[in-house]
């Protein structure tokens, strides 16, 4: 257990040539002892370089890293005691699944006793314990992938547990309770837990905290209603949510006003040092209403199509070549022809170059 | 028919004395004659009594390919695990350049090496020694045993090393506690592959060795005189073809099983 901060990091795969380019671009940031963390982003943004670094399979080019205050960047991966787990389950094949477990125990030198207690509390939780004497190759897929965790939460002290898209193989009913598994171990034994991904469902519903990253940067920190409500660059908008932030070029016509062709709306956001730059404009789907009558920020469009998701039904519609999507119940009657659209001003996310004002 | 025909041919002329050889056969070419073992007693009588000097040389050439192969999959493993994981780098010169050298040796013709070689071994009084073939043939077999290895290892994921160096293994641990036992299916095709290449080698047998040491595919060409004697010389090439076929066909069996399957995923 350690609090482990990344102080300006930076890492290139070509650092010594003449041109290095950066996997991940200088950063710093701190993740709390006992925390549970999701970095998500689209592949090759950084997120296996970033734990590689902190497991120290990958030594950054710039910045150090510290466990709980202590500079451990030049120290080597089998000293860090930290546990790591791949995308693809690795197991020893050659060893039995008790062997496996025990592992991580016998090449620190623990009490046979110890190890033997600690891999049965260990098997019983991730229902394990029938198969301790198979060898770890007969498993399944995704049994095998139970050790490869297993090997991760058989020591107590380890200072974090970094998951690099770890339920890729498994089936998705197994995925949801393995997840929860997970989210209970960091309850119980507060283990900090980063597990890194490309799916926003899986790190909404896993993480307190997300990290979002995007070629090589950390575009945002925050937990999922925030993301979700205020991303803060356009591309969180687009990476997050289903379907992606409705997002248009703007321009501002008073403190709060901006007009998006001819169409004008009314924001939240006091708009009165904008002078320059390129500004958008991003409204959830979620958040634009059906409505009947007429009022402020209501737009008359026409319907291009609706599509039923079985629990919602998501309706895009055309105002002027402008396409907007909006999702709504699933019982909503839907006119045929024209619809209005309200848009609540404080859903309106104005962006200038990208970033959210 | 190609395969088992000539084995067919040199077991039934084993079998056979001077006359069935020479003079053939009435009917059916290959069963139609009186028995005889002669081939094959002179191959174990003494000397003295009219037999053949094939034991010791047969035993030489067990020594120096089982010797030679061990070696040259000890080194050759090591050596294409740094080839496989770590990044070497001399001006141009990389690790593919570096595993195309161990192979080029493989390339030229091995008349290229004879006369170095034996100036080598000469400088260095090994010349017709036993420790002089095992060095020689170790420099034919390294070759084969990194080729083999350096593949192996490169289909062998490394977060498998990562997992290990993670569970707090240091880096010589995680190659003899978790990789090395996941390559023993490579280790034992390029053994197999060691031992046959250095038994059937001729060559540098002929050249290096003279009266004191003698391997066996020298010494059952010197079974040739001056009337080919083809009944102990078919007896001796089966003797010698025998520990090949043995070890094929326990490797194969060990190898159909599934108990060698390289998958580690």
């Amino acid at each position: 257990m350690a609090e482990i901060e990344l102080k300006n990091i930076a890492h290139s795969y070509d650092y010594k040539s003449e041109n290095p380019t950066y996997a991940l671009n200088p950063f710093s940031l701190t993740w709390e002892d006992g925390g549970c963390y999701a970095i998500l982003g689209p592949s090759g943004c950084g997120k296996t370089t970033m734990l590689n670094i902190m497991s120290g399979l990958v030594s950054p080019s710039k910045g150090s890293v510290l466990f709980d205050g202590t500079d451990i960047t030049s120290v080597k991966t089998e000293k860090r005691n930290i546990a790591q787990v791949f995308q693809f389950p690795v197991i020893y094949n050659t060893m039995s699944v008790y062997s496996n477990l025990a592992f991580p125990l016998k090449c620190r030198n623990f009490d046979e006793n110890i190890i033997k207690s600690k891999v049965i509390e260990v098997a019983e939780i991730l229902n394990l314990n029938l198969f301790l004497d198979k060898a770890a190759k007969d498993l399944t897929a995704d049994q095998k992938q139970l050790i490869s965790l297993g090997r991760g939460l058989v020591r107590e002290d380890v200072a974090a547990i970094l998951m690099d898209e770890p339920l890729t193989v498994i089936d998705p009913d197994l995925k949801f309770r393995l997840r929860r598994k997970l989210k209970e171990i960091n309850e119980k034994y507060n283990t900090t837990l980063i597990y890194v991904t490309h799916d926003q469902n899986e790190a909404m519903t896993f993480a307190k905290k997300i990290i979002v990253m995007d070629s090589g940067n950390i575009v945002q920190v925050g937990n999922p209603k925030e993301l979700f409500e205020r991303p803060q660059t356009t591309f969180v908008g687009y990476f997050i949510g289903s379907p992606a932030m409705n997002i248009y070029d703007c321009a501002v016509l008073s403190d709060f006003d901006v007009s998006i062709g001819n169409i004008q709306l009314k924001t939240s956001t006091n708009l009165s040092n904008v002078k320059s730059g390129q500004l958008k404009i991003g409204i959830r789907s979620e958040f634009i209403k059906l409505v009947n009558n007429k009022s402020e920020n209501t737009i008359e469009a026409k319907i291009e199509i609706v599509e039923d998701f079985g629990n919602y039904k998501l309706i895009t519609v055309n105002k002027n070549n402008l396409i907007i999507k909006a999702k709504v119940e699933r019982e909503t009657t839907i006119p045929h022809d024209v619809v209005l659209l309200n848009i609540p001003a404080e859903h309106c996310c104005i962006y200038q170059n990208k970033n959210l004002i | 028919m190609f395969v088992i025909a000539p084995f067919l041919w040199a077991l039934s002329t084993s079998f056979k004395d001077f006359n069935s050889v020479t003079g053939g056969a009435k009917y059916i070419p290959w069963l139609q004659f009186e028995p005889s073992l002669e081939g094959w007693s002179v191959l174990i009588r003494s000397q003295g009594k009219g037999g053949v000097n094939i034991i010791e040389p047969y035993f030489n050439s067990v020594f120096v390919t089982c010797s030679a192969s061990l070696l040259s999959i000890i080194f050759g493993t090591l050596a294409a695990y740094a080839l496989s994981r770590f990044t070497f780098k001399a001006g141009f010169i990389k690790n593919n350049d570096i595993t195309f050298f161990f192979i080029s040796q493989r390339i030229m013709p091995p008349i290229v090496l004879s006369i170095p070689f034996f100036l080598m071994l000469g400088f260095l009084g090994l010349l017709d020694s036993l420790l002089g073939l095992i060095l020689v043939y170790m420099v034919l077999l390294m070759p084969i045993a990194v080729w083999i290895m350096v593949d192996f290892f490169n289909r062998v994921p490394k977060e498998i090393d990562e997992t290990a160096l993670i569970d707090g293994c240091n880096p010589f641990e995680a190659f003899f506690k978790v990789v090395l036992p996941n390559s023993i299916p490579g280790l034992i095709v390029a053994g197999l592959f060691c031992i046959i290449f250095g038994w059937i080698d001729f060559f540098f047998a002929f050249i290096l060795t003279f009266t004191k040491v003698q391997l066996l595919p020298v010494a059952i060409v010197a079974l040739n005189s001056s009337v080919t004697p083809w009944w102990s010389l078919s007896a001796s090439a089966l003797v010698s073809v025998a520990p090949l076929i043995i070890v094929a066909f326990i490797v194969e069996r060990y190898l159909s099983k599934g108990n060698l399957s390289g998958a580690l995923k």
